[in-house]
This record gives C-alpha cells, structure tokens and sequence, in this order.
C-alpha cells in the first residue's frame, strides 16, 4: 500500500499539471492515467463509484462545449449563425470553440476524477495523521467529529422511527423541527459528557497555556511578509525576486511557527507505518511529472483559435507524464507478488 | 487591552486580507488572453493562491488554537462539526435544487450563539470534514472553508447588533435574512477566484486594464448568467430553514450555552 504523503503528492502533481495543460492529448493521457491508477490501486471500490467520474464527464465536457460555442464567437470554421439580436449568444458558433470548451471539459473531468481517486484510496484517518501536532487541538476536534458521525447518523434515524411510531411524517420543512431539535440536543449532552470525561483524564492540563507572545508575534511579520510579497508580485514592482523573497521569509516564519509549537505537544503511535522502497519509487514517478507541468508549460499548451490545427505531440512530455502512473504499476506488482506467496504456500 | 489581544487582532487582519486578495488577486494580473506564456504564469499564480490561503489558514489556527481552548470548547466543536457533517450527506445523497446546503444553517446559528471564534473554526472545520467523509477534497477547498469561516465569524459578531434572548422570533426572521444574504455572497465571492481565468463572452469576461466599473458590470453579468439561479436556491434554503429551525434551535443552543460557560465568581463582602 501506497503511503498518504505519496497520494497527497499525486493529487497535487495532478492539479498542477491540469492547471498548466491545454493540449487536449496530453489532457486524454491524464485521463487515461487517473482510470487506470483508480482501478488498479482501489480494486474494492463500490460500484458506482467508477461511474462518478464518468457521470461527471458526461454532463462536463457536453456543457462546457455547449457554452463556450454559444458564448465565444472566435475562430474561422463557421458550423452556423445564431441570430445577432440574441443577447450573448447571437453570432457565429465556431467548431474551435466547441473544443475548446470541450478541452475545458476535459480538463475539469481529470481534476475531478483524480481527487476522487485520491478520496478513494486514502482513509480519512490516515489523512488526519499527517496534520502538524501544532494543530492538535484542531486534531481532536476533527477526531471527536469523526468518531460522533456514525453516532450522529444513528440518532437521526432512532430519532426519525420514534417520531414515526408517534405518527409523525415528514412533508414539508417545518416537520424537521421535532427531528432537529432532539438530534441537536442529545449531540450537545453528549458533548458535555465527553467534556467532563475529557477533563477527568486530564486533557486542558497543558492546553490553557497561550501561544508565547514571541511565536504570535512571528506569525504576524510571517503574515505580514506573505501579504506584502504577494503584493509587491501582483503590483510588478521593480524587483520581482525581492516579492518572491518576501514571500519565502513569510511561509518560513510560519513554518517556524508550526514547527516551534509541535515540538511542544508529545505524540505517540500505537504502530507508526514505515516508509519503504515503492514509496520512494512512486515519489520519484509524481516528481518526475510535477517537473514536466513546472517547466514544459509552453509544450502543454494548445490553443484552437484562430485556425484549427492537430495539437503537437511531443513523446519526451508524454513520457513524463507517465510518472503518474507509477503507484499503480507498484501496486500491481505488490499484488502480483503476494499471489506468488500465496501460491507457493 | 493586553499585547496577546492586540498581536491576535493583527494576525486575524493580516489572515483576512491574504483571505481577501486571494479572491480578488486575479483582478491584479496583467496577462493578455492567447499568450501561452501569459496563460501559463495565470494558472502558477492559482497554484500559489492554494498555497498562501493555506499557509494563511495555518496561521490563524495555530493562532486560534492558542487562546487556551478549554475542553468543552473542543468537545462541543467536534459534536457541532458532526452534525453539519451527517447534514452534507443529505446534501449530496438527495437531489436538493441548485446550491441549496443544509451545513450554512448550523453554521449561522452556531456562530450566532456561540460567538464569531467559535462560528469561524465551525465553518472551517465542518468544511474540512464533510470534504473528507464525501470525497470534497481539491483546490476549492481552502476557498470555501475561508468563506464558511466568514460565515460563521460575522453570524457571531450579528449577536453584539441584535439583543438575544429578547424576541426570538425577531432574531430567527433577521437571521433568515442574514442567511439569504450569505447563500448569494457564498456563490459570488467562491466564483471570484477563477473568474478573470474562465473563458467566455466579452461583455462576460475580465480583461486587464478595464476600469473598476466594467469589472463589476462584467462580473455582475458573469454572475447573473452563470450562477445567480443556482445561489438563489442556497439562499431561500437557508433563509426557509432558519426561519422554520432558527427558533428552537436558538433557544436549545443558548440553554447549553448557559450550561457550557457558568462561571463561579466568589462572593465579595
């Protein structure tokens, strides 16, 4: 099994190289990567849940078309004239810019399908694991929601069948109210129990301490650094390394700040994961992919407009691409190598 | 006003204008459309966004995880953040018209009751955690769990305007309004981000160098065409919901309220 700081690499690789593509070959290859990766390295996947991403493509690509054709009145290859009095709409609708909003389409249906396999296959717990032990308090409130979901779900529906043994149905909004209400109030006794177990066993013991006036004041300037950076970018001024500058002093002090107070919280794992060979090997596939989408950005490009011409395909991009495909090439090997073992047992 | 309140102050402001420019920072860019190089730098800057209003969003965390978070704070964060979670699922298991989401309800009234901090880690974390449990995670998120915040924070700061405790019916109808108001401006300022980058007619579409006053003209265009009908539904959701739940939720909400912050003052002669 592939480690969540990989998926969390995958996912953003993707988004970055999604972000910087407009060749609609390159966006087809991405497609291609994010079915065969999902299908490969989440083979328990319910059954509907390959179809989200094909259901989405289905209603994507034919709207983004749709409204880019009608609303875009660019390129040479006339399909047909909408009247000129309709507001917006009215002019030539052109095959480039039917691509170009399918291209669009496209694009939006492999952001989605990737980070509906990134959902797919890392649990939520593992997810919250990798939150900086600075945010530990954020880390128990999210671990109280979680935990409290199957039980709140459960007191909905107790809920919802004693009211319906009193009679009571659901037909319009304010039926909810004898619902609601006791959910919401059995959910806050309950937290109040919670509270007081919380405290019994100590918990706020060294949570009343403030954040130390020196790392607030840090995460200030950190702040105050990112905000005149990003500034000093956006408005060109004459030294556009001293904004990017700005901006790194910024996220360092923060980081700083991050690292400062996790080194205060102690932290324990009943069985901490190992980090092993396949996980570097599917690090290096997403890097080598990131690197591509960093600074090949004028080979991803296409434009349809004003004249349509075949997206130029360079072999060397698309084989960058492929870095993606890395975890499941790994998992599928990891699969295959324990069927051996079970076979030669 | 000691010198932790005045440095927390600064980090919030500091925090919400990063939060702000990252909505409007497309305004500010100086690209022209069919450039691949321009278009390139346009999609690094949405990519550098992410990452500022994440590092923005840490800052404020670790920040407001500093103010001594006693547990019932926490424990009933985490039971609030459940049930706006559980309420997410029927958003996306039943076919609710438009943006209609039952989550902004609790948030408001939370927030309302519970005070702006509160209302603002509500937000966020209700956000972050209905984005893991159905698969809502992507670059959007960051976005909306800063936008849920500001829900849940100026809810808060509605409850120093209206007296509470006074006339609930008063404050369910203003906080209905408060709410409609909200399910608009969730859908205007969320589309802000990508707009100046999304393609489209002229009279629809952000180009460098117009003035102030066509930008808005432009994006009010853009916003009627694209998104207004589908907001109008998160915004008659949420005002019907809080007008028909607000009441009894208010005053169950207040009743713990009271429970959860009692303070023993010793008495003085």
């Amino acid at each position: 099994m592939i480690d969540t700081r990989v998926w969390l690499l995958w996912a953003v690789t993707i988004l970055a190289l999604a972000s910087s593509i407009r060749n609609p070959l390159y966006v087809i290859i991405l497609l291609l990567i994010v079915t065969v990766v999902g299908g490969a390295c989440n083979p328990d996947r319910e059954r509907g849940a390959i179809f989200l991403p094909l259901r989405f493509a289905a209603t994507t690509i034919p709207l983004a078309a749709l409204f880019n054709g009608l609303t875009v009145h660019l390129g040479d290859a006339t399909l047909f004239h909408l009247p000129d009095w309709l507001p917006l709409m009215g002019g030539a609708v052109t095959l480039e810019a039917l691509i170009f909003g399918a291209t669009n389409g496209l694009i939006l249906t492999a952001i989605f399908g990737g980070f509906t396999v990134f959902n797919q296959v890392t649990p939520a717990r593992d997810l919250m694991k990798l939150t900086p032990r600075a945010f530990h308090e954020a880390g128990v409130v999210l671990s109280i929601a979680l935990n409290f979901i199957p039980q709140t779900s459960r007191s909905l529906k107790h809920i919802r069948e004693a009211q319906e043994v009193r009679g009571h149905r659901v037909q319009g909004l304010r039926d909810w109210l004898p619902i609601v209400v006791p959910l919401l109030v059995s959910g806050l006794e309950r937290s109040m129990k919670l509270a007081e177990a919380m405290v019994a066993r100590g918990y706020g013991g060294t949570s009343d301490e403030e954040l130390p006036l020196r790392n607030q004041a840090l995460l200030a300037l950190g702040l105050a650094a990112l905000l005149l950076g990003w500034l000093g970018h956006l408005f060109h001024i004459a030294w556009p390394a001293a904004a990017w500058g700005l901006v790194a002093v910024g996220a360092a002090l923060i980081a700083g700040v991050v690292w400062s107070a996790s080194r205060s919280v102690s932290h324990t794992v009943y069985r901490e994961r190992r980090w092993a060979v396949h996980d570097t090997l599917a690090a290096l596939g997403c890097g080598l992919t990131l690197v591509v989408a960093l600074t090949q950005q004028e080979a991803l490009y296409y434009s349809p407009y004003p004249h349509l011409t075949w997206p130029v395909f360079d072999p060397l991009v698309g084989l960058g691409i492929l870095g993606l495909l890395a975890p499941a090439i790994l998992t599928a090997q990891a699969g295959s190598r324990q069927k051996k073992v079970a076979s030669n047992r | 006003m000691n010198a932790h309140r005045i440095v927390g102050g600064v980090i919030h402001a500091l925090s919400g204008a990063i939060g702000l420019l990252a909505f409007i920072y497309p305004f500010f860019l100086q690209t022209q459309r069919g450039s691949a190089i321009n278009f390139a730098h346009s999609q690094d800057a949405l990519l550098v966004t992410v990452a500022l209003v994440g590092l923005s969003l840490m800052a404020m965390l670790v920040e407001l995880q500093g103010q001594a978070v006693s547990a019932k704070t926490v424990a009933l964060l985490g039971v609030m953040v459940a049930i706006a979670s559980v309420l997410r699922f029927i958003e996306v298991a039943v076919p609710i018209p438009g943006g209609f989401s039952p989550i902004f309800a609790p948030i408001i009234l939370a927030g309302y009751v519970f005070g702006g901090r509160f209302g603002f880690l509500m937000g966020i974390f209700t956000l972050l955690l209905s984005g893991l449990i159905t698969g809502g995670i992507g670059p959007w998120l960051p976005y909306q769990m800063f936008t849920a915040g500001w829900v849940g924070l100026t809810a808060g700061w509605l409850s120093n305007i209206i007296p509470q405790g006074k006339n609930l019916k008063f404050e369910a109808v203003t906080l209905s309004a408060f709410g409609f108001v909200w399910g608009l401006l969730y859908g205007l300022i969320i589309n802000l981000y990508f707009w100046p980058l999304a393609s489209g007619p002229v009279e629809q579409t952000w180009v460098s160098g117009i003035s102030f006053k066509e930008i808005l003209t432009r994006y009010a265009a853009f916003y009627a065409v694209t998104s207004l009908g589908w907001d109008l539904a998160r915004a008659v959701g949420n005002a019907a919901l809080i007008l028909f739940l607000g009441a009894p939720t208010i005053r169950a909400l207040a009743r713990f309220q009271r429970r959860f912050y009692f303070e023993v003052s010793p008495a003085h002669d």
